[in-house]
């Protein structure tokens, strides 16, 4: 046996871009993340072919977890032809010449930006979320080392006191997207800026969720079947956006997060945010035959 | 079907690289050496902030960019770092160091004396016009001093230590792969010193020069004095696996030393960076001098100005903000509206 029988030969490329090392370094992370959910893991992050804070977290898991036999789909803002989404997907195809596809049923690994599909995933589904800022304290606590401490220590006093001055001031909570959420019953995380409608969807979800921050170079996870409560009180219980009763223009889909279109003559229309979803429900209405997957929303109410 | 019809993504971004590049013409050899040549300050300054050492790939980075900045270094860093570390130089000593310029604002003159060097400290900046009229601006000819100055020289804290006006830190016997290397780790503060250093040698140059700028003026507690700006070359010493050393080649540093009377003592602040720097390395030891117990979310605390002078990171985020936001934004409305509706509802 000679030693070139057992090398490769040399390429300019790592295959999935990134060295061994690297890919190394990450699956002891986020086996660390898995085991500890929602705590934020530091990890070395390499920089990538993209600009930080363009997905290059979520860019690191994926090519960490591909393989050539990976169906791999990408969205962004719940779209597949978003200009970034396609950019990541080109990406992630060209260096592991791994499959892509659209249907949120078909992919093993879905990379995406503020949204969670609305149909349903499964146990071998991984879901990896982009994430611009991990630390879900950085509102009252802008200091890392600080926020890492309170982390350790449980202390979540501000937070909830933030919520209750959103309530004393509006009446509400005026958290947009990126809600806090405490996760299996221990770490505060952040969800990433998905909206609150998607938040549920991680509750007790049969999928896995890798969570990275590629510029802060943190990342956490949701393992299969682990409880993830927004921080409500008793009193004033958790809302999504009012979504439930709009029905998109296009494809006639009801009940599921949409994007609202300013029109020129007054108020809005809607489109499902979900462009897959969207695109599936325009096939079905043209009596083509469309696997429509469980979703996790009926008739605009979260399904227990 | 109007949905898959706005499925121009793919070849929008096509397009739209095409029109960057469109502009830059062809890259070719010619115009990277040419640029190697001609840029030798901005190829160093961009060596540095990509902690990379190869004038072909940092001028081929900026003939690919079109000396888009923030750019080029990403386009360096992302190569950098699937590179292999294939083995760990001897450490850098100041006293070992091929110097070409070292100045001294503390003493009229030092041990090894005053070395002007390469400056246009002292240039009158005056444009020159008389190129574009077809006057080439060709240089004089350099006339070589009588006694050439030595060209290893000790540092200036050196001397401050032997007379007791300074405390060196204790030197640092890390060696090899145990030497911590911000590039393969996550950094968390309080940081490593290595990972400090490492940190502003490639920080960006105009991050650093805007919170050390701060810290001179008055946000900082202590006023820089520049003991030493030095320009030098390093030379590279590496052990082959068979156990020879040898040189794998010299590299431009900058390094410069400021101090500060704390009590009865000197504190000392140190940065160093690859190429020829000075306002980097002046702005970035200064940061290093104040850093010692500022206040948590001051401009002068370590964990502030590393996270903020990054600048494949800090540039990436600025322009993170083109991309679309708009479920965050529906998600926002969202609350908003539902607030207003509330505030109008007759208080029960």
């Amino acid at each position: 046996m000679s030693l070139k029988s057992l090398t490769k030969a040399w390429e300019p490329m790592s295959y999935g871009f990134l060295d061994a090392s690297a890919k190394r370094e990450i699956r002891r992370k986020m086996l660390k993340a898995i085991a500890v959910p929602g705590c934020q893991i530091p990890y070395a992050s390499r920089e990538v072919p993209m600009a930080r804070g363009w997905g290059t977290g979520g860019l690191q898991i994926s090519c960490t977890l591909l393989n050539p036999k990976t169906t791999i789909k990408v969205i962004d803002q719940g779209a597949d032809d978003s200009v970034n989404a396609a950019s990541i997907r080109r990406f992630l195809a060209g260096v592991s010449g791994a499959p892509t596809t659209t249907d949120t049923l078909k992919a093993d690994l879905i990379q995406s930006r503020h949204r969670i599909p609305e149909e349903i995933l499964r146990e071998d589904q991984v879901l990896v979320l982009q994430v611009p800022n991990p630390e879900p304290l950085r509102p009252v606590q802008p200091n890392m080392s600080i926020a890492r401490q309170m982390h350790a220590d449980a202390d979540y006093g501000r937070m909830w006191l933030q919520l209750y001055e959103q309530i004393v001031r509006s009446g509400r909570v005026m958290q947009g997207a990126s809600y806090p959420s405490l996760v299996n019953g221990r770490f505060v995380m952040t969800p990433s800026p998905i909206p609150r409608w998607d938040v549920p969807k991680m509750h007790m979800a049969k999928h896995l969720t890798i969570l990275s921050a590629g510029r802060e170079k943190r990342l956490h996870a949701v393992p299969p079947f682990t409880k993830v409560e927004p921080l409500v009180f008793d009193d004033v219980p958790y809302k999504v956006e009012d979504h439930g009763a709009h029905v998109c223009t296009r494809s006639g889909a009801k009940g599921y997060f949409m994007n609202e279109i300013p029109q020129d003559d007054g108020p809005s229309t809607f489109e499902v945010s979900d462009s897959e979803l969207g695109v599936k429900s325009i096939h079905r209405a043209d009596g083509e035959a469309v696997q429509i997957g469980e979703t996790w929303y009926k008739n605009g109410e979260m399904t227990e | 079907m109007a949905y898959v019809a706005t499925r121009g993504g793919e070849r929008a971004i096509e397009q739209s690289q095409r029109l960057f590049k469109a502009e830059m013409g062809a890259i070719t050899p010619e115009r990277v050496a040419e640029t190697r040549r001609a840029m030798p300050y901005l190829v160093d300054r961009v060596m540095g902030e990509a902690s990379l050492y190869d004038e072909d790939l940092a001028a081929l980075a900026l003939a690919q960019t079109g000396g888009e900045l923030y750019e080029t270094i990403l386009l360096l860093r992302s190569w950098r770092t699937t590179q292999p570390r294939l083995a760990v130089a001897d450490p850098v000593t100041q006293e070992g160091l091929f110097t070409h310029r070292r100045i001294s604002a503390a003493f009229k003159d030092i041990p090894g004396g005053q070395l002007l060097g390469p400056t246009l400290d002292y240039a009158h900046r005056i444009l020159a016009t008389e190129v574009l009229t077809g006057t080439p601006h060709v240089p004089t000819l350099v006339t070589p001093a009588p006694h050439p100055a030595p060209a290893q020289q000790p540092s200036v804290a050196a001397w401050q230590a032997e007379n007791d006006l300074l405390n060196l830190p204790n030197p640092d016997t890390t060696a090899g792969n145990d030497i911590p290397d911000v590039t393969r780790e996550p950094l968390l503060f309080p940081a490593k010193r290595a990972h400090t250093l490492q940190s502003l040698a490639r920080a960006e140059t105009g991050g650093v020069l805007a919170l050390g700028y701060a810290a001179q003026r008055g946000y900082g507690q202590a006023h820089p004095t520049v003991n030493e700006l030095r320009l030098a070359e390093a030379e590279i010493n590496v052990t082959h696996p068979r156990g020879t050393k040898f040189s794998a080649g010299r590299v431009k540093i900058s390094q410069a030393e400021v101090v500060s009377k704390k009590g009865s003592q000197l504190e000392l602040g140190f940065a160093a960076t690859m190429g020829w720097n000075e306002v980097k390395v002046i702005a970035a030891a200064t940061l290093d001098l104040n850093s010692a117990g500022a206040p948590k979310g001051s401009a002068t605390e370590e964990e502030f100005y590393l996270y903020h002078t990054e600048g494949v990171e800090s540039s990436g985020f600025c322009i993170h903000f083109k991309l679309p936001h708009y479920v965050t934004f529906q998600s926002s409305l969202d609350a908003m509206r539902d607030a207003k509706a509330k505030q109008a509802e007759p208080a029960e």
